[in-house]
């Protein structure tokens, strides 16, 4: 879709310039009211923007690499647990905030490249059984290794995390902390996509044989996005453990790794707005049909497997992402890059 | 010494008998359709659970079942689940047939998971006992022993896949199903009404899954709606063993895994002096399953598979 | 400069693809292989390509042996190649498809790429270079297009463009002509003799005779998986080995030539009664 930027639409460019800043208003206005919203409300709202900082790193496997990957929740329990050991009295290690999250980051990488490896090479299905594998296998391990994990179960009394001397206790603290990682992964994934390395994988994910066939080293730019998918992943964790100050593995199943993959599904894959979109979904329905809770898992996995059959991209296709957000703002139409 | 490693063979064999059983369904969806059917693990729990459903109808919930009733009970589960796996390829899969490959896997997930829920509501979470539908007595030989019940199971295993093996080599229906496996579009282009052999493989797989489960359900004593997403998940793995794609694959497959698992959780603690214990059990199966990928996808018994083929699937 | 094949065979675990073929090309030169099918021409390429491991025998590239390379590394080397069915990265534009084609080796390149460190003027210079290439093919109207959504002629186009993009040294052609009407073929075979380059080996795999003896220099026909004959054109055409194997006795020769004349002048008919 080639856009020429015509002289003669300066009104044109106007309005859409104001459709642009209008969006962002909007966003601003939510945002600024959220510190207003009873605590269990923010709670919610923080429900809702770690599931979105997940599916933002696996929106990187998934949606531009095009790997289904169904262990993803282990670089969530990777990052969780390394707060959890490093910040709390289980081994008397005491280390900040701060300094936890690269390391969560830096070891959920390490994982990611760690299974990415060996499985690269395979074919998508097989890849798919695969990371499943690994993350039924790093689940086992945590509820085994008692000497290190304490089993199942958890740990408990994680240090309050402090950022600048600030303690984090209320809700509404995690939620600047959550806005600010969303913010900052997802522009993250976003200059990645527009990226060669983004291009390099757009042209996996059209034909893997051709791209290679044209000198791009598949093996290195899909490892990259295992890297980075699970860096975010470990982040979210290590958020996660501040949060919640106890982590068991009952809270990093299989069934949490499908979830993370619905909400991509749901939202719209490949594209960052399509994530937010699917974690609301995902976190909101059952809030609203509480009284519906037991059939929580019945619905979402019919939803899921109806979503695919009739719209398999998701509700917001590929092209209404930020670049459109952006394209807006310059009054363009839809730009290309 | 001899009683205690014959015992482990029995029991080693029992479990790699029903392992082989599922991963039948799965190479079978595989060979044709290139795709993992991620709900057949479901259906190796539906088949525990209608089974139940089918002896409480008949008043034997609590056991004392006969052979008679038993073996109709198992005639119709196989038609029930067998069923519902045709309804589910044809409702969840079709339609996703031109569509990207992840698309039906995304698909058999949401399946799965709105399978297990469904059964959750039902029955309810918990583990439910199942009665036994085989005799008990033991078998003595050797210093090692085995109940009726791990008899049953292996005859009964061996009768089905060699039932199976003996349709799809010989039947005209068998050569139907291979020539689709083979080469869809050709074999559509001669005449082969493809929908239809792919409908007879949902039968025959889920099938057999189902009547796994009902033997894996009397032989453990219990059933979760839960069981079959980690069973399902070894019994891919015995299929990739075997060869995935190849129906002696699978049952040999089946068989070595049970075998790994059997062995592996005895020497585990001795090996490492107590400190890595039989709860590792599952990740054999699953470390198994990352070795074979890495080293022979093509599995003992399945065709060479080329990197070429492993990662572009190409259609003619 | 040379890019030789030494005595590479092939072998699907029975079946002998290509046995003992030897074939030295020269640069600045158009070489044509041709045979029947199954002769073997495809999974030459493919070989030369990374596609297929070499179960024996020796690729060169100016004395650097490639077989046995991963795909992308022989890419990087300077072999490119088209596809028999065009493989282009069909959601993708004209010009992504040419762009991802300079995907830069070193990590700091991409780092610098997405951090957006002085990448302006570089990006510019890709997307000048992509330009110039396309206008050489005439598909500078398109670059905004999804490849998918071009005409099957300028897909073809593309795909060449798009292995010249990174200045190969070999340019392989997996028959370019299939599929293109007559119009089409007569643009590719000035294409193909405007791509003749000092420094470029160009590699025709082929059926149309009409296209191969025009432009090629040098000819080898495969046989079997064999190298039946090698020569220029004419030395070809003339061969009695030749025209047994691949282009029949004389009777058939004959019969076929007195059918493409009748359905030339078919076609000149139907095209003036088009035209009125």
């Amino acid at each position: 879709m080639q856009t020429q930027a015509l002289p003669a639409a300066a009104p044109a460019a106007r309005t859409l310039r104001l459709r642009g800043i209008a969006i962002l208003l909007a966003a601003a206005v939510l945002i600024g009211l959220v510190p207003y919203l009873g605590s269990y409300a923010i709670r919610v709202v923080d429900s809702v923007l770690i599931y979105t900082l997940l599916g933002i790193g696996l929106n990187l496997v998934v949606g531009y690499a095009g790997l289904l990957d169904l262990g993803f929740v282990a670089f969530y329990a990777v990052g969780a647990y390394s707060y959890a050991l490093l910040a709390s009295p289980q081994f008397g290690i005491h280390l900040p905030f701060l300094l936890v999250l690269p390391i969560g980051a830096g070891l959920g990488a390490c994982f990611g490249i760690l299974l990415g490896i060996p499985v690269l090479r395979l074919r998508g299905d097989y890849l798919a059984v695969v990371t499943l594998g690994f993350g039924e296998i790093i689940r086992v391990l945590l509820n085994n290794a008692d000497a290190l994990t304490n089993g199942p179960q958890g740990v408990i009394g994680i240090d309050r995390a402090r950022v600048f001397g600030i303690a984090l206790s209320r809700p509404v603290d995690f939620f600047w902390v959550l806005l600010v990682a969303c913010l900052v992964c997802g522009t993250l994934v976003y200059r990645l996509e527009r990226s060669l390395l983004g291009q390099a994988w757009a042209a996996i994910r059209e034909d893997q044989d051709a791209a290679r066939g044209v000198g791009i080293n598949t093996t290195r730019a899909k490892l990259a996005a295992f890297a980075i998918s699970a860096a975010i992943g470990g982040l979210a964790g290590v958020i996660f453990a501040a949060f919640q100050r106890y982590v068991s593995p009952d809270s990093f199943s299989l069934n949490e790794s499908i979830l993370i993959v619905l909400i991509i599904v749901i939202g719209g894959v490949g594209n960052i707005f399509g994530v937010l979109l699917g974690a609301v979904v995902l976190v909101l329905l059952p809030e609203l049909l509480r009284e519906f809770a037991a059939y929580r898992m019945l619905v979402l996995g019919l939803v899921m497997a109806t979503l695919i059959v009739l719209r398999p991209q998701g509700l917001l296709p590929r092209n209404l992402g930020p670049g459109e957000l952006l394209s807006l703002l310059r009054g363009r139409r839809r730009g290309s890059r | 010494m001899t009683g205690l490693v014959l015992q482990q063979c029995v029991n080693a064999l029992t479990i790699g008998a029903i392992y082989a059983l599922i991963a039948l369904g799965y190479t079978m969806v595989y060979g044709v359709m290139r795709l993992i059917n991620f709900v057949h693990g479901e259906m190796f729990m539906l088949g525990a659970y209608v089974s139940l459903g089918l002896l409480l109808l008949a008043g034997h919930g609590a056991g004392g079942a006969g052979p008679l009733l038993v073996a109709g009970i198992m005639v119709l589960v196989f038609l029930i689940v067998g069923g519902a796996g045709v309804t589910i390829e044809r409702v969840a899969y079709k339609p996703l047939r031109n569509s990207t490959r992840l698309a039906p896997m995304l698909s058999a997930l949401g399946l799965s998971l709105a399978l297990q829920a469904a059964v959750q509501l039902v029955c309810g979470p918990a583990p439910i006992t199942f009665p036994s539908v085989l005799p008990s007595e033991r078998l003595e030989f050797a210093g090692a022993s085995m109940t009726l019940t791990q008899l049953g199971i292996l005859v009964l295993a061996m009768l089905l896949m060699g039932g199976l093996q003996l349709f799809v080599g010989r039947s005209r229906l068998g050569v139907v199903v291979r020539a689709v496996s083979e080469n869809a579009r050709t074999a559509a282009l001669l005449g082969i009404n493809v929908d239809r052999a792919i409908s007879l493989i949902f039968l025959l797989g889920p099938g057999l899954g189902a009547l796994a489960g009902l033997l894996y359900a009397s032989y453990y004593g219990v059933m979760t709606p839960t069981m079959g997403v980690v069973i399902g998940l070894k019994a891919f793995t015995a299929a990739i063993l075997g060869g995935i794609g190849s129906i002696p694959g699978a049952m040999l497959g089946g068989l070595l895994l049970g075998a790994l698992e059997v062995l592996g959780t005895s020497l585990l603690p001795i090996v490492t002096h107590g400190y890595l214990g039989t709860e590792y059990r599952d990740i054999f199966a699953f470390a198994a399953l990352i070795v074979v990928l890495l080293f022979r996808p093509s599995g003992l018994l399945g065709e060479q598979v080329s990197e070429e083929t492993m990662v572009y699937k190409s259609d003619y | 400069m040379s890019f030789e094949l030494q005595n590479v065979t092939k072998r699907f675990g029975a079946v002998a693809a290509i046995t003992d073929v030897s074939i030295r090309f020269e640069p600045g030169q158009i070489h044509a292989i041709i045979g029947p099918n199954g002769a073997g021409k495809s999974t030459l390429v493919n070989m030369a390509g990374g596609s297929y491991a070499v179960t024996a025998g020796r690729i060169l590239l100016d004395g650097r042996e490639l077989q046995g390379l991963k795909k992308h590394e022989i890419s990087l080397a300077g072999v490119a190649r088209t596809y028999q069915n065009i493989r282009l990265f069909d959601r993708m534009s004209v010009m992504e498809n040419l762009e991802v084609c300079l995907y830069p080796q070193r990590t700091t390149c991409i780092l610098a790429d997405v951090l957006g460190l002085g990448e302006a003027g570089r990006r510019e210079q890709r997307l000048a270079h992509c330009r110039r290439l396309l206008d050489r093919f005439d598909l500078v109207p398109f670059a905004g297009v999804e490849a998918r959504n071009l005409s099957y002629g300028r897909q073809r186009m593309l795909e060449i463009a798009r292995a010249m993009v990174r200045t190969p040294r070999v340019l392989m052609l997996d028959e370019p002509a299939a599929g293109l009407n007559d119009a089409e073929t007569r643009d590719l075979k000035q294409r193909l003799r405007h791509l003749r380059r000092p420094d470029l080996i160009v590699i025709v795999i082929e059926h149309d005779m009409d296209l191969v003896m025009s432009i090629s220099d040098h000819v080898t026909v495969m046989h079997r998986g064999q190298v039946l004959f090698a020569g220029t054109p004419a030395q070809v055409q003339e061969n009695p080995d030749v025209r047994e194997a691949y282009l029949g006795t004389e009777d058939e020769l004959d019969a076929i030539r007195s059918l493409a004349q009748r359905r030339k002048a078919e076609r000149r008919l139907r095209q003036q009664a088009g035209a009125v």
